[in-house]
């Protein structure tokens, strides 16, 4: 075993580590509240298996739960890909489309997801709902990113291709793409995280009973924090799996970077 | 005196800035010109302009009479900046020009073999920039300069980020490549001993806004000897120019 597969070793065990302590720490703590509202780690464990096994207090499995929230989450995330990525490039080509519309677009970027809800009711219904609101989570990390990336594009790069006559589509493709795309990695993996953020206060509106988001507030209105904080872990582990997922893909197609950024 | 290959007459001036002033030479096929200047005195500017990417604010830069332009002439620049491409690997890069110009794969990939031979750096065609060095990128860069026969090769202090031993060996292998085929060369730089070492003839530009300040023909045989008499005696007198300019 070399030296960096210790490290990595190393770093697998401290990371179980840290998850013992916080789980002693968690018993210890609820021990010492001996209240409902801090259920010790069996209890959790326990509202776990009765939610994946029994379901819900409507019969709905936790399984069936967390894939109704996948394919909404991959819904808007899809759609804020598909048009986050080519307006960001557009725009980042063509910076007079973004400087002549920058009145309309920034201040859309700060309007909290959670601020659309009613505009969502009252002109969406069913899917489009949900899709609707991961979108506007996961489009302006996803497009901001792309938009600042081309401008970042190394000159120097740009003038080599120049020199030898190069088209401005030899350029697009060959230099302005290739240094973009880790950005845009980037950018879709905060656009994730943040569609999963999206996700409670999206199924808040959905109407439909399904989906993790919809199961930690049928559970808040009970005060049941048990089944709560299994829809909390949840959300954070499939979140954690699916960035670390993205990671692994980053490296392998980024093969020709040192190093990838892994915040 | 044969036709000239590049007929440089402009200015450049930066909003009202004036960076180069009257700038006024030619430049005869198979020529190593060197143009030396003080850091910041618009050398880089003057590679830009000579190289097509910029443009003068008056005046001319011909190639054989027409104005410059990549997409005509056969032009090849080194910039100063380190320029590999990350995401291409050593062969891919040196290719570059061969494949905008069009050349089919399998024939830009036999001649890219040869530059990267060229240059030393046989066995690395399929490393990224990443993993190797400095100096090797440096190569990387001259040879795909190289790779497509250019006309004129321009070349902004191509060593200027390298250690003085890498410096010293480049200048020599720069030489030793130039020795055998004769391309014609403007190389910039800051450095007079690398202008010595390397010019057929040597044009001494002044600070902003730069001027040519002084021109020499520079007639010791090959290769050169730093510590040559005759060699310190042109770069003492070239040396004392620079310092009246300052």
């Amino acid at each position: 075993m070399n030296d960096k597969q210790k490290e990595q070793v190393k770093t697998v065990l401290y990371n179980i580590l840290s998850l013992i302590v916080v789980a002693v720490l968690w018993t210890l703590f609820s021990a010492w509240q001996q209240s409902p509202f801090f259920p010790p780690p069996a209890d959790i464990w326990k509202a776990f298996v009765g939610l994946a096994t029994q379901g819900d207090i409507e019969g709905i499995s936790l399984a069936r739960h967390i894939w109704a929230s996948l394919i909404r989450i991959f819904a808007g995330f899809a759609a804020a890909c598909a048009l986050g990525i080519p307006l960001g490039l557009a725009m980042g080509l063509w910076p007079r489309m973004y400087n002549r519309t920058r009145a309309v677009l920034e201040p859309i970027r700060f309007i909290p997801p959670i601020a659309w809800i009613p505009m969502a009711i009252v002109l969406l219904v069913g899917f489009s709902r949900y899709a609707f609101l991961i979108w506007l989570g996961a489009f302006f990390p996803i497009f901001i990113t792309t938009l600042l990336s081309v401008t970042r594009v190394n000159p120097v790069h740009v003038n080599v291709a120049k020199v030898f006559g190069a088209s401005r589509s030899y350029i697009i493709r060959k230099i302005v793409i290739p240094s973009v795309l880790p950005d845009i990695a980037t950018g879709m993996r905060v656009g994730l995280g943040i569609a999963w953020m999206c996700i409670v206060a999206a199924e808040m509106i959905g109407g439909e009973m399904i989906g993790v988001g919809r199961l930690i507030l049928k559970y808040a209105e009970l005060i049941r924090m048990g089944e709560i904080i299994v829809g909390m872990l949840v959300i954070g582990i499939i979140g954690f799996l699916m960035n670390e997922i993205f990671i692994v893909v980053e490296k392998r197609v980024f093969r020709w970077r040192s190093e990838v950024s892994i915040d | 005196m044969d036709s000239p290959l590049l007929d440089v007459s402009m200015s450049k001036s930066f909003g009202k800035i004036d960076v180069l002033r009257d700038i006024r030479f030619r430049v005869r096929p198979n020529e190593f010109l060197v143009v030396v200047g003080p850091t910041g005195c618009g050398k880089t500017t003057l590679g830009n302009i000579l190289s097509g990417i910029d443009k003068p604010t008056s005046g001319h830069v011909r190639i054989m009479g027409e104005d410059v332009n990549p997409h005509i002439h056969n032009i090849s620049y080194v910039l100063q900046e380190p320029s590999c491409i990350p995401w291409y690997t050593m062969m891919q890069d040196v290719t570059m020009g061969l494949e905008i110009r069009g050349v089919g794969r399998a024939e830009a990939v036999s001649r890219g073999s040869e530059v990267i031979k060229l240059v030393g750096l046989e066995g690395y065609e399929n490393y990224y920039p990443w993993q190797i060095s400095g100096g090797m990128k440096q190569r990387v860069a001259i040879a795909r300069a190289y790779a497509t026969s250019p006309d004129l090769l321009i070349m902004d202090e191509p060593f200027g980020h390298l250690d003085a031993q890498t410096r010293y060996l480049m200048q020599i292998e720069i030489m030793r490549i130039w020795e055998q085929d004769r391309k014609t060369v403007v190389f910039i730089t800051n450095n007079i001993e690398e202008a010595v070492y390397l010019a057929s003839r040597i044009l001494v530009l002044t600070k902003l806004p730069a001027t040519i300040k002084k021109e020499y023909v520079v007639d010791i045989p090959r290769p050169r000897d730093l510590t040559d008499e005759r060699f310190l005696e042109v770069r003492a007198e070239i040396t004392q120019q620079c310092e009246i300019v300052e």
